[in-house]
């Protein structure tokens, strides 16, 4: 396996708008940008196609320089986030497409078709029309499609955007399952925290035209490198705070909180200063030893498998907890809360 | 975005085309030494009251009548569902595909002094001497336009009412409003903005009327378009000629103007279209009364004026009471049909054949590329612009185009010319709004799975594009069969096409030959017109539903 299968080092002016990146891609890694609508994530993928053409830098796929090289001729697959089906084709002209203008032989062509179709159950679909077909059938076409004439890689734009959640939760676990058997190499778009978190080996924080994080799904949540990646995926307190170094450890002080000592580490966070605290509402805790905070609980919400619950503290600092249902809450009771300490993550404010 | 000069160079090449003739009639008709001062004696002269008199309110009775008409079968389009309802509206667009002279005949045929409607009410009521004498004259060029526009605007008008919620209704309804508030209260304010656009497209068409009123208008009613001509041809004052069609372009662009203020009302409210309910005739049996008489009577006023083209055709010498026959058909063949029209019938026919199907060719195809180009380059108001041949009349065009070319071209090439950038509006919104409801995602999809250059045109693009494509030349086809003016104008008596040989029959009293060739005519503008209806056919999803 590669590490370097592909290496992006791009960058794209617009008017209002500008994007660079800087990636690496594993081959047979499922990778995901992640970000808000308008962060530069299907520009990235249009630039990795050659549907848009970078100002700067290049982009190389398994050792070959993909600049200059003609859509037609790189092999990248695309799914886009509307399918793009051709509506004058049925599902199985659509799936062929690629085969016939590749100038697959007959022979071939029937072969990679009949394949496709078992992979995907559309053998019974194979001569309807891209209209008849429902929006879960047409994913898969469009999936087919895209995969049909082996491509080097796989891009996939929002491809369940249009699905409701049901649809999407099933469909998402069959392209990952997909993807582990036929292991091709897969770029995942998505606006979609939790499909980013469930989908990838590794995933990209976008926001602006910028890459804020690269790493694990359980790396970038749990140790989000920048207060954007930890509201973005999930929800986190962000609580600004000082930090001091001392004999036991680290002397952390939360705005309008107690002290308390968090143990070093591996050296993570040396410098003395100021920081964000960010720790996620499962990580907070009713206490009542080491208490961090004390307030009125304002809003309680009944979620089934346990309590979400906010907490005014001093300062118009408002927590978000999330505790299990054994804890009986109610609105207006005066509570104290502390940290999970190993869950916990210092960003460091710039 | 690769070579923006060459892609520069079609919509600049349209450009120059069209407004070159245009600004040769306006320079004639305004920089010539003492062209203002005869345009302000003209103005304040009497014939040029009588003409504007005589043309706007002939164009405000067609506008209304058509519209009144059309409301109460809207009424049924809009608010129920019946069997037949899609085939009914697809008839609709027929009469916009029958060539002008053809209307005029077959109310000739039917209305007309010696016609099978006074037959009928002599027949009906005998010994009370009563009679319609009067379709050469106001009234009956209202009627023609009515019977031209009536259909268009039923069609226009359902689909509107199609888009008002009837929840609305109900809503008011339940507010305690009566039916009558409801209607004014409701559904009129959303529906007026329709009847003002389509009233003022009816009324643009009748403004500028020309064949209707040249044969059934006679020296006695002009609209300014015949009166161009007239000047033109009859009487050779070019001044004359270039001053009335600058006139024309100043009263055109008020009525665009308001045209433009009207579609911006309409697409203001626009809704979606909600599921109907059935017209039953045991639970409505009132309603649906009502609606099959009046559908009955429409498709009477309608077909009835056609159908007996066909019939006196296949009559001895065109006579309804005559013996049945093929004599007619067989007089085209004859001296006398030379004579009156000064040509034989197989040159009429190439020759309107192959001036309509270059049109429809050639302008499908260049507001093909335009429409293709125009979604690279950032044209700005170019869209704008190249809708002002609506503004301009068949007329106006030919007539500069004439000065401006005079007889150095061929008279075919320079009838194409008209032709093209005439039909060149209606043909580049057609297929622009195509070329919109498939994203640009189906070519780059196309391109990531290996297509490219022509490729990518015959795999992805033409198919999609075939049927409007059709269409667009199948508008083309029919634009140029209708226009009579033009040629009349560019032709100078050399090229005749169909409309002109009818023309010409009529005026030479010739009915017989004039019906059987109207027969042929009308057969051919029904097959033209098969060619769309299977477009839309197709896209109203017709057998699937």
């Amino acid at each position: 396996m590669k590490q370097d299968f592909l290496q992006i080092d791009v960058a794209k002016e617009y008017p209002e708008f500008s994007l660079t990146a800087n990636l690496t891609v594993a081959e047979g890694e499922f990778f995901s940008l992640v970000g808000p609508s308008g962060c530069g994530k299907t520009t990235l993928l249009r630039l990795i196609s050659g549907l848009a053409v970078p100002d700067r830098g290049r982009i190389i796929l398994d050792g070959q320089d993909l600049t200059g090289v003609a859509v037609s001729e790189r092999r990248i697959g695309f799914v886009f986030q509307d399918y793009a089906l051709f509506p004058h084709l049925t599902v199985k002209g659509n799936i062929e497409y690629g085969l016939k203008v590749r100038r697959w032989s007959t022979a071939q062509r029937e072969r990679r078709l009949r394949e496709l179709l078992a992979l995907f159950e559309l053998e019974t679909l194979a001569n309807r029309r891209i209209q008849e077909l429902s929006g879960g059938e047409r994913q898969r076409v469009a999936l087919a499609r895209a995969l049909a004439p082996e491509p080097f890689l796989l891009l996939l734009d929002e491809p369940f955007a249009a699905l409701d959640y049901g649809l999407r939760r099933r469909l998402r676990r069959e392209l990952k399952a997909l993807q582990t058997q036929l292991g091709f190499t897969a770029i995942f778009v998505t606006h979609q925290q939790e499909e980013a978190l469930s989908l990838s080996h590794r995933l990209a924080v976008m926001e602006g035209g910028r890459i804020l994080q690269v790493g694990s799904a359980p790396e970038v949540y749990s140790k989000p490198a920048h207060p954007f990646v930890a509201k973005f995926l999930g929800d986190a307190n962000l609580i600004p705070c000082t930090v001091e170094v001392t004999g036991a450890g680290l002397l952390v002080t939360p705005e309008a909180g107690a002290a308390f000592t968090l143990p070093v580490d591996g050296g993570e966070v040396a410098e003395p200063g100021s920081y964000l605290l960010m720790i996620r509402p499962e990580d907070v805790v009713l206490a009542e030893k080491e208490v961090v905070y004390t307030g009125e609980l304002m809003t309680v919400e009944y979620l089934g498998h346990g309590f979400y619950a906010e907490i005014k503290t001093g300062a118009d600092l408002i927590l978000k907890i999330l505790v299990e249902k054994t804890t009986a809450l109610k609105a207006g009771q005066t509570r104290g809360v502390s940290f999970r300490k190993q869950a916990l993550k210092l960003i460091p404010i710039n | 975005m690769r070579r923006p000069g060459w892609g520069h160079l079609l919509p600049a090449c349209l450009l120059v085309l069209f407004y070159l003739p245009v600004l040769v009639v306006l320079g004639q008709a305004f920089l010539r030494p003492n062209a203002w001062s005869e345009l302000v004696s003209f103005l304040d002269s009497q014939p040029f009251r009588r003409i504007l008199a005589f043309s706007t309110t002939q164009a405000f009775w067609s506008a209304f009548f058509s519209v009144a008409l059309a409301l109460p079968g809207a009424y049924f389009f809009g608010r129920y569902e019946f069997p037949g309802k899609r085939l009914l509206r697809s008839v609709m667009v027929l009469p916009f595909m029958l060539p002008g002279i053809l209307v005029v005949l077959s109310m000739v045929v039917f209305y007309g002094q010696n016609g099978v409607f006074n037959q009928w009410l002599a027949t009906l009521f005998p010994g009370r001497k009563l009679a319609f004498s009067g379709l050469y004259g106001f009234k009956g060029i209202v009627l023609t336009h009515v019977f031209y526009n009536f259909a268009f605007c039923l069609r226009t008008l359902g689909e509107r009412w199609e888009r008002i919620s009837p929840q609305l209704e109900e809503a008011s309804a339940v507010l305690g409003a009566s039916p009558l508030r409801t209607w004014r209260g409701g559904v009129l304010p959303l529906l007026a903005p329709t009847i003002g656009d389509v009233g003022v497209l009816v009324f643009l068409y009748s403004f500028l009327s020309f064949t209707v009123v040249l044969v059934l208008g006679g020296y006695l009613y002009q609209t300014f378009e015949v009166l161009i001509y007239i000047e033109y041809n009859t009487k050779l004052n070019f001044a004359r000629a270039s001053m009335l069609a600058g006139i024309q372009m100043a009263l055109l662009a008020v009525v665009l103007s308001i045209k433009r203020w009207t579609q911006r009302l309409v697409q203001q409210h626009s809704g979606e279209a909600a599921p109907l309910p059935p017209l039953h005739p045991k639970r409505q049996p009132v309603r649906t009364g009502v609606f099959l008489v009046y559908l009955g009577g429409s498709l009477l006023f309608f077909l009835l004026p056609l159908v007996f083209v066909l019939i006196r055709s296949l009559k001895q010498r065109g006579l309804l009471d005559g013996s049945w026959t093929f004599d007619n058909y067989r007089l085209l063949w004859g001296d006398s049909f030379r004579f009156a029209v000064g040509s034989d019938l197989l040159t009429v026919i190439g020759t309107t054949l192959g001036l309509s199907i270059t049109v429809g060719v050639a302008t499908a195809i260049l507001a093909y590329l335009l429409a293709r180009g125009r979604r690279q380059l950032p044209w700005g108001k170019l869209d704008l612009w190249l809708q002002l041949p609506m503004g301009v009349s068949f007329l106006t065009f030919a007539f500069g185009l004439i000065r401006l070319v005079g007889r150095s071209l061929h008279p075919a090439l320079l009838i194409i010319w008209a032709q093209v950038f005439l039909a060149f509006p209606l043909v580049y919104t057609l297929l622009r709004t195509a070329r919109r409801e498939w994203g640009e995602e189906l070519l780059a999809a196309a391109q990531t799975l290996g297509a490219s250059g022509r490729e990518l045109f015959w795999t992805v693009e033409f198919p999609l594009m075939r049927k409007a494509l059709g269409s667009a030349i199948a508008y083309g086809i029919a634009l140029s069969l209708g226009d009579l003016s033009a040629v009349l104008v560019l032709g100078q008596g050399k090229v005749i096409t169909l409309s002109v040989a009818v023309y010409r029959l009529i005026g030479h009293y010739h009915f017989p030959q004039a019906v059987a060739l109207g027969t042929l005519f009308i057969i051919l503008a029904v097959l033209l017109f098969l060619i769309v209806e299977r477009r839309l056919k197709h896209e109203a999803g017709f057998f699937t539903n």
